[in-house]
C-alpha cells in the first residue's frame, strides 16, 4: 500500500537517493544534502506554524511504500511563489505589427521576463520512481497535495501554478537554453539548474535579459520547444491537465517548458472533495483519494471503498495505514 | 561648365527625366512626379523665407540642381533638410552594450544591442544626393555634395547645428540586405528593395512603426547581419571617406532597415564651412591654381562653380565665364573654399 505523508528528517537518506535519480530540471530537488535537509525542516516548521495568512511556508511530502518499507516519490507545495526569492517566468506576449495601407498584418511574439505568477501557490519538486509512472501511485503523489490544499485553503492562494520541464536533447542539454539562456548566462544548462537549486535565484536577476526577446529571432530549434512538455514532466502534465490546469502564456526561463495554471477552487480534486465519516468496511468499490484531516498527522492514500451519505467504508488495512479509527472524519475525492 | 544652383519650378521635367534615365532602385531620386514636385515647391518656399529664420519655424528643405551649362541639362541633385523629424518621427537604431554579470557564479557577459530611438530628431540632414553615372568624373561628385557646405556657411541660422548624413548600408547585387533579411523581414513580409522604395517616397516612419519597438540583442541576428552594422555599401565608400575628411564621424547610429551608418558633425566644425571665407571677386581672362568652390552668397538663386584659382591680395580672381555663371559682377562678394582639405 502506498501512503502519502509530510517528510521527516529521518527520510533524508531516501530523499537524497530520489533526488539523485530525478532529472536535471527539477531545480527544487538538487542533490545537495544541506538544501534537502532545510527543505524538510521548512516543511516541518510550516506545518507546525499557526498560519493566519499564507506566505513563506513550504510543504514537502513523500510517497511511502508500506510493504517494501521504502520511499518511492516526493512532491512539494510552495504556499506563495516568489515570497522569499523572485519567481521568474517568460511571458509570451503577442504584438501586432499592422499597416493596413501596406497590406501588412503581422503577429509577433516576444518573451518578457516577468514576475506575474508571484503569489500563486506552486506545485513543485515532483518526482516518482519510474515503475510508478502513470499509475495510481503517481496520481496519489501529485493529487494528495490538492487534498491538503482543500483541507486548509487559508494556507494557500486562489491560484495554483506548476512548472513543467521542457524538451531536452538525449544528452540532457536544452535547445531553448542554448539559444536563449546561454547567451546571457554563458554557462551550461545543467550548471544553471544546479546553481538555481543551491545558490538561490539572485544571479538570475543579475544575468537575465532586461529587454523582451523577439521570438522570430530565436533559433528554429528553440522556437519549436517553447511551451513543449518534456518526457520527464509527462506524468505531472497528464495529472494536472486532467485536474483542469491549463497552459497560459508563461514558460520557464531555463528550458522553455510551460507553466500550468488553475484557479484553486476549480481544480477537480478540490472541487469534488468532501468530508466523510469513517465506517467499517472491506476492500471493494470505486477508487477514492482518502486523506486525514489532521494537520499534525496528514496522510493520504488511494482506497477502493463504498461512499454513502453515511460515510466511507474503509478496510482495516487502510484505516491502519492512515492511522484512523471508525468515526474519524476524512476528506475524500473520486480518483 | 558645371554649375550647382537652387532648384526651380521648371526643373521638374528635367528631374523626372534624370530619375527615369537611371531606372528603378535609386532611392535618393525616386521617379515620382508628385513627390519631386512637392520637394521643388518646398525648396522654393524655403528660399523666400528670411535668412535668419530657424528651421523649426520656417521651411528649410533645400534642393539644388547640378546643371551642365553647355546643354542646360540637369545631371544631378542634392538637398539639405534644416531639421528632420519635426513632422513625423525620425528613427535610428543606436548601437549599445548591455553587460550582465554575477560575482556569485563568476560570469560576465557583454552583449551588443540595438535601441530604436529618435535621438537625431531636429538635426539638419544632408540628403537626396544623386549624380547621373555619366557625370561621375572631374570632381563633379565632390562639388555636388560639398557645395551644400557653402550654403550652410552662408545661412547657418537656417540649419540645426547638428548635421547628419545617412549612408547606404550593405546590400547585394539583387538588392537584398543581410541586415534586413535577419531583422526587418521577420516583422513584415516585404523585400528590402520595396521597403527601400517606400523610404524614398517618404513612407519611412510609416514602416518604422512596424519595426521592433523593444531593443534587439544583436546576438540573435545572423552573422552576416551583425557584420554589416555600421558598414556602408561598396559604392558609398567614397562618399563616406569624403564626409569623414570634412569632419563627419560615425557615432553608433545606424539605419533601421539596412544598418548603414549615420555620420554627423557640428555645422561650424565642417571643414568646408570652417575654412570658407568671403572674397571680392576680381575678373581676369583665365585663372590657374588649385580647385576652389565659389558661391554667389544668395539665398534665392544660390550658385556654386568649381574653378582653378588662388586668392590674391585684392580678392579672388575669377574668369569671365565663372562670373557670368555665378550671375555676379566683378567687385561683388563671393564665398569660397578649397574643394578639399590641403594635405
Amino acid at each position: 500500500m502506498l501512503v502519502f505523508r509530510p517528510a521527516r528528517q529521518s527520510d533524508l537518506p531516501a530523499i537524497e537517493r530520489l533526488a539523485s535519480e530525478s532529472p536535471v530540471g527539477v531545480t527544487s530537488l538538487p542533490v545537495d544534502q544541506d538544501t534537502l535537509a532545510s527543505k524538510v525542516q521548512a516543511s516541518i516548521d510550516s506545518i507546525a506554524a499557526d498560519v493566519s495568512y499564507y506566505g513563506e511556508e513550504s510543504y514537502f511530502f513523500v510517497l511511502e511504500d508500506k510493504i517494501a518499507d521504502t520511499l518511492v516519490g516526493v512532491s512539494g507545495i510552495v504556499a506563495s511563489a516568489g515570497f522569499n526569492e523572485p519567481f521568474y517566468s517568460y511571458r509570451n506576449e503577442t504584438l501586432i505589427h499592422a499597416a493596413p495601407g501596406l497590406g501588412i498584418h503581422s503577429k509577433i511574439h516576444a518573451l518578457s521576463l516577468c514576475h506575474d505568477l508571484t503569489g500563486n501557490t506552486l506545485l513543485t519538486s515532483f518526482y516518482v520512481q519510474p515503475s510508478l509512472r502513470f499509475t495510481r501511485g503517481s496520481d496519489l503523489l501529485s493529487r494528495a497535495r490538492l487534498m491538503f490544499i482543500a483541507q486548509w485553503p487559508e494556507r494557500f492562494a486562489d491560484g495554483v501554478v506548476s512548472e513543467m520541464l521542457g524538451s531536452t536533447r538525449a544528452d540532457g542539454s536544452s535547445p531553448f537554453w542554448d539559444s536563449v539562456g546561454r547567451i546571457f548566462f554563458g554557462i551550461d544548462y545543467q550548471d544553471a539548474e544546479y546553481y538555481c537549486g543551491v545558490k538561490g535565484r539572485k544571479f538570475i536577476a543579475e544575468m537575465m535579459p532586461q529587454h523582451p526577446l523577439y521570438v522570430p529571432l530565436l533559433s528554429d530549434e528553440a522556437q519549436a520547444v517553447m511551451g513543449e512538455v518534456g518526457p520527464d514532466s509527462a506524468v505531472p502534465f497528464d495529472v494536472l491537465t486532467r485536474e483542469g490546469f491549463e497552459t497560459e502564456n508563461y514558460i520557464d526561463i531555463f528550458d522553455g517548458g510551460p507553466t500550468l495554471h488553475a484557479a484553486t477552487r476549480g481544480i477537480r480534486t478540490i472541487a469534488q472533495s468532501c468530508l466523510a465519516k469513517v465506517m467499517e468496511g472491506s476492500v471493494g468499490g470505486a477508487a477514492w483519494l482518502v486523506s486525514t484531516t489532521r494537520l499534525d498527522d496528514f496522510r493520504a492514500t488511494v482506497a477502493e471503498a463504498d461512499v454513502t451519505d453515511h460515510g466511507i467504508a474503509l478496510a482495516p488495512a487502510v484505516r491502519e495505514a492512515l492511522g484512523l479509527a471508525v468515526g474519524d472524519v476524512v476528506r475524500v475525492s473520486p480518483l | 561648365m558645371i554649375l550647382v544652383r537652387s532648384i526651380r519650378h521648371d526643373d521638374l521635367s528635367a528631374l523626372m527625366q534624370l530619375a527615369a534615365s537611371v531606372g528603378v532602385g535609386v532611392t535618393t531620386l525616386p521617379a515620382n512626379e508628385e513627390r519631386l514636385s512637392r520637394r521643388i515647391a518646398a525648396s522654393v518656399a524655403a528660399q523666400s523665407a528670411p535668412a535668419d529664420a530657424a528651421p523649426e519655424t520656417a521651411d528649410s528643405s533645400f534642393v539644388f540642381a547640378m546643371e551642365d551649362t553647355n546643354t542646360g541639362k540637369v545631371v544631378g541633385i542634392c538637398g539639405i533638410e534644416g531639421a528632420v523629424g519635426l513632422n513625423e518621427p525620425w528613427y535610428n537604431y543606436r548601437t549599445g552594450v548591455s553587460v550582465r554579470a554575477s560575482t556569485e557564479i563568476g560570469v560576465y557577459r557583454k552583449l551588443d544591442t540595438l535601441f530604436l530611438c529618435n535621438d537625431l530628431t531636429g538635426s539638419a540632414e544632408l540628403c537626396s544626393l544623386f549624380l547621373h553615372p555619366e557625370w561621375r568624373r572631374d570632381n563633379n561628385g565632390s562639388l555636388l555634395s560639398k557645395s551644400r557646405f557653402l550654403f550652410m556657411a552662408e545661412f547657418p541660422a537656417r540649419f540645426n547645428p547638428r548635421v547628419i548624413a545617412e549612408l547606404r548600408g550593405v546590400s547585394d547585387e539583387q538588392g537584398a540586405s543581410p541586415f534586413w533579411e535577419s531583422l526587418g523581414r521577420h516583422f513584415f513580409k516585404m523585400d528590402f528593395s520595396q521597403a527601400d522604395y517606400l523610404t524614398g517616397i517618404g513612407q519611412k516612419s510609416f514602416i518604422a512603426e512596424l519595426m521592433p519597438q523593444h531593443p534587439v540583442y544583436t546576438t540573435f541576428l545572423s552573422e552576416a547581419a551583425r557584420a554589416v552594422i555600421g558598414e556602408v555599401h561598396d559604392g558609398t565608400r567614397p562618399a563616406r571617406s569624403m564626409l569623414e575628411a570634412e569632419g563627419f564621424r560615425y557615432n553608433g547610429y545606424v539605419d533601421i532597415f539596412d544598418a548603414g551608418p549615420t555620420v554627423e558633425c557640428a555645422l561650424p566644425d565642417i571643414r568646408a564651412v570652417r575654412a570658407s571665407r568671403t572674397f571680392t571677386a576680381t575678373s581676369t581672362e583665365a585663372t590657374t591654381g588649385s580647385n576652389w568652390m565659389v558661391s554667389n552668397r544668395r539665398l534665392n538663386d544660390f550658385r556654386v562653380c568649381l574653378t582653378q584659382t588662388e586668392p590674391s591680395h585684392n580678392g579672388l580672381p575669377l574668369s569671365h565665364a565663372v562670373i557670368e555663371k555665378l550671375a555676379i559682377q566683378p567687385g561683388d562678394s563671393v564665398r569660397a573654399v578649397p574643394l578639399s582639405a590641403r594635405s
